[in-house]
Order: C-alpha cells, then sequence, then structure tokens
C-alpha cells in the first residue's frame, strides 16, 4: 500500500468538502492523500463500487437515505478489508459503540480537529497497510504450501509402482513420505540381460533443496546404472557427478545392487546406507557386511568397493531407510534392527509386498502417537523357491 | 539449540546437546557457524551430549569440516555415544571426519 492513500468521505454537510481539502491542502499536495466524497450512504457505496482503490473510508453517522451506521454494514459486502472512521457529535456514546460494534476501526468527534484527524487517518492507514502485507503474506504462504504438495506429489509420481515380476524372483518396494517434502527414494532398474538393479537412497536433510538433490541423484543414478551396469563403477560415477557443484553439502546414502536372475547372484556396493537385509525361509536374517563406503556428493574421488553374495531359494534381500530403524515410540525409543529382525521371524518373506507391510505396520505401531518425523522406504526382492 | 565453547592449548572445544534433526539442524548449523572463528586452527566438536544425530545433522558437521579445511584449520569429534559412532560408520564418515574417544585424545592428535 503506498501514497497517495484514498479517502472517501461521507457527509451530507456541503461545506465539509472545501473545508477538508482547504485544510489537507498541504498533504494533498505532498501526494499523500487523494479525496472523494459522498453526500450519504447510497453515494458512498456507489463511489466504493466505482472506484475500487478507495483505502479508508470517514463517515459522518446521520445523513439522509442511508445514514452511517447502516452503510458500516454494508461496506464489508463491497470489500471487507476496508477501514472505516465515524464522525460522531461530542458525547454521543450510544451511536459511538454502536458504529465500534458494526466494525468501525475508530471515531472522532466534531467539530473536527483537524490535527487529530490527521493522527486518527494516519493510524488507520498504518494498520490498513500492515493488515495488507499479512493477507499477501498468507496467500504467498498458501500458494508455497501448494507447490510443496506438488513438488511432493511429483517426486512420490517417479517412484516404481508396478513391480514387473521374473520368473524366480518377485519385488515389491513402497514408500511412507513424512510430511515435507523429503529426501528418500529407491528404484527398479530393468537391464537388457535380465539383470535387475535395485537401488533405495536417503538426501541429508529435507525440503526443496533435498528433493531437487534427490531427482539429480535418481536421474544420475539410472543413468549410470544403464550405461555401466557394475555397482561399485556406478556409486564411484554418480559420487563424482553429484559431487562437483555440491556447495550446499548435501549428501545421499544410496545402496545399489545388481540381481543376476539366472544364479541369484547379487552384486552389491553401499554409499553409507544402512546394510540391507538378508531374510532366509525359516524367518532367520543377516545383515550384509557393511562395505565402508562412504555417503555420495562428499568428497571426489572415492572408491566404492564392490561384493557380492548368492540369493538362496527363497532367500529375500530387503533393503530401507533409516526412517524404518530409527522410527521413535512415545518413550523415545528406536525401533532398531533388531525389531526389524523379529517382524520377519514371524512374517514369511517370500511375499515381498507381505513384507513391506508387515514391516511399515511394525514401525506404525511401534511408534504409536510419536508423528513420523523420516520418510520410511523399503524394497524387497525375494528369489522364488524353486 | 545452542553451542557452547571452551579452549583447550589453543584449540576451540565446540559442544552440543540434545538431539540433532531436521527441525533444529539449521538452528545448530547457525550456532556452530557463530562459535568458529576463521582465525581458528583447530576444532574439536563434542558430541558428548548428544542423544541422536539425524542426515541433517551430519551435513551441517560436514560442512563445517569443509570450511575448516578451506581456512587450513584441523577438525575432528570427540566422545560419540554408541548409536552415534554406529551412524558415522554406516554413512562413512568416519572415514573423512576424525573421530576421537575422548577430547584429551582429540586436543591431542590436534597438536601434531
Amino acid at each position: 500500500m503506498e501514497p497517495p492513500y484514498k479517502i472517501l468521505v461521507v457527509d451530507d454537510e456541503p461545506d465539509l468538502e472545501p473545508l477538508m481539502l482547504q485544510r489537507m491542502r498541504r498533504h494533498i499536495r505532498a501526494g499523500r492523500y487523494t479525496f472523494v466524497f459522498a453526500q450519504n450512504g447510497i453515494e458512498a457505496l456507489e463511489r466504493l463500487n466505482e472506484q475500487d482503490d478507495i483505502d479508508m473510508v470517514l463517515s459522518d453517522i446521520n445523513m439522509p437515505r442511508m445514514d452511517g451506521l447502516t452503510l458500516l454494514e454494508q461496506i464489508p459486502k463491497v470489500d471487507p478489508n476496508i477501514r472505516s472512521v465515524i464522525v460522531s457529535a461530542y458525547g454521543d456514546m450510544k451511536n459511538i459503540r454502536t458504529a465500534m460494534n458494526r466494525g468501525a476501526f475508530d471515531f472522532v468527534t466534531k467539530p473536527l480537529d483537524f490535527a487529530d484527524l490527521k493522527i486518527t487517518i494516519d493510524r488507520t492507514l498504518s494498520h490498513m497497510t500492515e493488515w495488507r502485507e499479512a493477507l499477501s503474506s498468507r496467500d504467498k504462504l498458501v500458494a508455497l504450501q501448494n507447490e510443496l504438495n506438488v513438488a511432493s506429489q511429483i517426486q512420490q509420481s517417479i517412484l516404481p509402482t508396478e513391480f514387473a515380476q521374473g520368473d524366480n524372483y518377485r519385488i515389491y518396494g513402497s514408500m511412507d513420505p513424512a510430511r515435507n517434502v523429503g529426501g528418500d527414494f529407491f528404484d527398479v532398474v530393468h537391464m537388457e540381460d535380465g539383470f535387475v538393479g535395485l537401488a533405495i537412497a536417503d538426501v541429508s536433510d529435507k525440503g526443496v533443496p533435498a528433493a531437487l538433490f534427490m531427482m539429480s541423484t535418481r536421474t544420475l543414478l539410472k543413468g549410470s546404472a544403464i550405461g555401466i551396469g557394475d555397482p561399485g563403477k556406478v556409486l564411484g560415477e554418480v559420487n563424482e557427478l553429484l559431487e562437483e557443484d555440491n556447495d550446499a553439502g548435501m549428501f545421499v546414502t544410496v545402496f545399489y545392487a545388481v540381481y543376476n536372475p539366472l544364479n541369484g547372484e547379487l552384486a552389491f556396493a553401499n554409499g553409507g546406507h544402512n546394510s540391507p537385509l538378508i531374510v532366509h525361509t525359516d524367518g532367520s536374517s543377516t545383515f550384509l557386511p557393511l562395505t565402508k563406503g562412504i555417503a555420495l556428493g562428499v568428497m571426489p574421488g572415492l572408491p566404492y568397493k564392490e561384493q557380492s553374495i548368492t540369493l538362496a531359494p527363497g532367500d529375500t534381500v530387503f533393503l530401507y531407510t533409516d526412517g524404518v530403524t530409527e522410527a521413535m515410540n512415545t518413550e523415545g525409543e528406536e525401533f532398531g534392527e533388531e525389531r526389524l529382525q523379529q517382524v520377519f521371524a514371524t512374517v514369511s518373506p517370500q511375499d515381498p509386498q507381505a513384507a513391506n507391510e508387515a514391516v511399515f505396520a511394525a514401525v506404525r505401531e511401534f511408534a504409536g502417537e510419536t508423528p513420523q518425523s523420516d520418510d520410511i522406504t523399503c524394497l524387497a526382492l525375494s528369489r522364488s523357491e524353486s | 539449540m545452542g553451542v557452547s565453547t571452551e579452549r583447550q592449548d589453543n584449540t576451540l572445544i565446540a559442544k552440543t546437546e540434545g538431539r540433532i534433526d531436521g527441525a533444529n539442524a539449521r538452528e545448530f548449523q547457525d550456532a556452530l557457524d557463530a562459535a568458529i572463528d576463521s582465525s581458528e586452527r583447530a576444532v574439536v566438536l563434542d558430541l558428548e551430549e548428544v542423544s541422536y544425530i539425524s542426515s541433517a545433522g551430519l551435513r551441517v558437521i560436514l560442512l563445517t569440516a569443509k570450511s575448516l579445511q578451506k581456512q587450513d584449520a584441523k577438525f575432528a569429534v570427540c566422545s560419540l555415544s554408541e548409536s552415534i559412532r554406529e551412524i558415522f560408520e554406516i554413512s562413512g564418515f568416519d572415514q573423512i571426519i576424525a573421530v576421537h574417544d575422548s577430547r584429551n585424545e582429540a586436543v591431542d592428535a590436534l597438536k601434531n
């Protein structure tokens, strides 16, 4: 809101217009105020409808056709954000109270003291300015929130939802996002020779920067996965590319594995991510050994050691993010790795979707009323039993 | 998220407490930045009283390590609880940031 401020003066006294213009001439000449005049409430509403740049109303109470108190009730219907100052006879407390109850911002008394009127007008305008700024910030916030919701939807929409099942393996992955745009993702890459790439990742921090970093990680990873194949080299290349212009110090933990459906071999490399779990048919499970890889984006030139294991028929490799193991209950305890292993002691992991759902259910039950602070993401591959 | 500091020999010891997660990582970063002067030559971050650190918190430590490296200063963390040491190991941060069992050990190591 910037000067000149437009003030609508409503009074049936024809002498008021020249008097007001004369007494306020310095402020008019300085470009601070402009005035519009009306002789009663009906005319005032007409002015308000014609001119949407009127900032405030200064109105008498007793007028023919429509009085000031009725006008006060009508103004919000034209513009709820216009403030009104009422002019009353000195000591007419009854009308002043009615006016204030009907939403007048302030009042002045007759005969008009122009110095006091100037203060009252400025106070009203300054309140209006703040009010409009608050309204505009609120609108911006709502718009931003909507954009964030869209960002969050885009982010989730890039996650695979359909899982091509192989002749002798099954895959399922899902993510339960925390409220903010977050940094987890998983991906399944089908390669020409029937090999399957499995990736799970967690970007440091949350919010829009993390989401952007996550998007570029996913794109780079997919490109390298298809181009190179070899998990250790894939992470090495993605690390170089991410590190190049990463002044914000973001990093991402990534576990990447390539599964050979012909012999059950799982070659993997780990960039600072939680060790996946290998679950056997009897419900027992072991964590894959740590390969001492460092989170991606931290430092250039890092090697990522590759290891491999062979999944026995019926084995499941269960990838997850720390949203699972670091989920907290109301006592402040973490879900932890042991509870994760316990889930599989009772649930057959043969069906990766059921395994995912069992873990999500166990985490939710454990967390109880504690709000979810991190994305929870799981990706599982089971080698069929025969 | 406050950071308190003291000096031992020529080393600045910065200490904080509680949880460092996405909700207060920014605050932690600001407090740490304010505590560390560009003339510092050796800084130890004492994590003894820290109960949990998320990846957002690790990022702040990484940024601090990088900016100290730029000013040719040495940096180490010390007195990690078992669960925080595990977070450092899994993420591989223990290989790029010096981790010491105690404050004295860290200060001695940074002297050399």
